[in-house]
């Protein structure tokens, strides 16, 4: 009796360690999974001779800004209502400035050597490179 | 339940090293490489794929350095600069070829290509974005400056004609990504793409063996500002291995004046900005550098003339080219050999095939 106990507990606890490890595993594809597939399109890098200075996610930054700083001068980068800008620069031509808020194209200030991109930039239209 | 439990753990355990082999096999040998460069007055990106793709792109890098360095007209040091300092000038192989490059396509557009244009850009102030709309007055003491068939070569002695200045800014990128090929080529990479600032030339295909797709920018929602166009201003998307893609738009740089909206692109015979009628011209070609000088020449040339020059020149061996023309009205057209290529983003648009 007291042996077919120990037998019934045994068998109990291993199924319960089977069901955990399963657990365990199929969170652990479903994680891997999700990472994978979820959208990465609103991830915007900032970056400066193509050096990444920083990764933002505009679905979840909070409003703010901030300054990069090149050779002495600086673009003053604002992000507003999920919405990445140059706010203010001061180099010669501006065209960092103009360009407003980021779309599609890549904001580009050539004399102070700054990029801010969509990290997956044209593939997510399945472009490799867009002729200019 | 022994059993159970080892069944469960073999399972996982294959699992995960089934997994790994995987992610090995997919990495098998091959790097990738890509990095950006601000040079040449505009931002490059360059991408290799091959066991040696960070080498291969360090020397590309090295060398798109050195020839901006060397040809560069805002820069005093250059061999450029001081040729055009010095009216003549022993100049370098690059030089010499870029010259003879450029002095067979002013032949062959009559005047279109035009080297010795750069007192003219300057009197408009494209190279220093000190813009202004020049008098008659100036522009009839400029544009005589302005005639490529006085440069004189020998040997590696270039003369300029009395007053003249070179800019070998409508050739020199093409010039430039032919030499990133080569040394990707070089250094065993049989799959790679230079982007200078959207001058773009491919090597081999994708690493996945598909071509490379390049998107054409749409020229009419460009010149509103590209905002809140739903295709991100793209016109159409074009797969190419082995070629290089140059467009040449008036969108890409121009100045407002009363009104008046003056292109970069300025007609090396008349002094004034190009009025042909069309608003880009796409090049594609397995010769960089013949793509580079014809954008802008085919431009200025206008569609019916661009046509004939390709139904001409299109075919010449190793300086075979296909083109992409959008006009004023919105109207696309394209050479025959593109014909089953395009892939238009808006469906609804139609492309007119220019036949041979």
């Amino acid at each position: 009796m007291a042996k077919d106990i120990r037998t019934e507990q045994k068998r109990k606890s291993t199924y319960i360690l089977a069901v955990l490890c399963a657990l365990v595993f199929l969170g652990g594809i479903g994680g891997m999974l999700w990472n994978l597939t979820r959208s990465h399109e609103r991830q915007v890098e900032i970056l400066q001779d193509g050096k990444i200075l920083y990764t933002v996610d505009l679905d979840r930054a909070e409003d703010r800004t901030f300054t990069v700083t090149y050779e002495g001068r600086t673009n003053e980068i604002e992000i507003r209502n999920h919405q990445i800008r140059v706010k203010a620069a001061d180099c010669p031509d501006q065209i960092c400035v103009h360009m407003d808020w980021l779309e599609s194209a890549p904001i580009v200030c050539l004399p102070n050597h700054l990029s801010i991109q969509y990290a997956d930039g044209e593939s997510a239209s399945g472009l490799d490179a867009v002729a200019n | 339940m022994k059993r159970i439990m080892s069944v469960i753990l073999g399972v996982l355990i294959l699992m995960i090293t089934a997994g790994c082999i995987l992610q090995y096999r997919k990495g098998e040998g091959e790097t990738s490489c890509t990095k950006e460069l601000f040079a040449m007055d505009t931002v490059m990106s360059f991408t290799a794929y091959g066991s040696k793709a960070e080498e291969a792109v360090d020397a590309a890098m090295k060398e798109i350095e050195r020839l901006d360095a060397l040809l560069s007209t805002g820069k005093e040091s250059s061999e450029i600069s001081q040729l055009n300092a010095a009216g003549s000038f022993l100049v370098s192989e690059d030089t010499k070829m870029l010259l003879k490059a450029a002095e067979t396509v002013y032949g062959s557009t009559d005047g279109s290509f035009d080297v010795t244009i750069y007192p003219l850009m300057q009197l408009w102030g494209f190279p220093t974005g000190d813009y202004h709309v020049p008098t008659e007055a100036e522009l009839s003491e400029v544009l005589p400056l302005v005639n490529a068939s006085r440069i004189r070569l020998e040997g590696s002695r270039v003369t300029l004609g009395e007053g003249q200045r070179i800019d070998l800014g409508g050739i020199a990128k093409g010039y430039a990504s032919e030499r990133v090929m080569e040394i990707y080529r070089e250094y065993g990479v049989t799959s790679g793409m230079v982007s200078l600032g959207g001058n773009i030339q491919t090597l081999g295909a994708k690493p996945d063996g598909t071509a490379w797709k390049i998107g054409i920018r749409d020229p009419e929602t460009e010149k509103e500002g590209n905002s809140g166009s739903g295709a991100g201003g793209i016109l159409l998307a074009l797969p190419v291995e082995n070629q290089a893609v140059i467009t040449s738009g008036g969108y890409e740089r121009y100045f407002e004046e009363n009104g008046e909206t003056y292109i970069h692109i300025l007609d090396p015979r008349t002094g004034y900005p190009a009025d042909s009628g069309l608003l880009s011209v796409t090049v594609v070609s397995e010769n960089g550098m013949l793509a580079d000088a014809l954008s802008t020449s085919l431009y200025i040339m206008g569609a019916e003339k661009a046509a004939e020059y390709w139904r001409a020149h299109g075919s010449d061996s190793g300086n075979a080219f296909e083109l992409i023309l959008v006009d004023t009205f919105g109207k696309v057209y394209a050479t025959e050999g593109l014909r089953d290529k395009i892939e238009m983003q808006d469906t609804e648009r139609q492309v007119k095939i220019l036949e041979r």
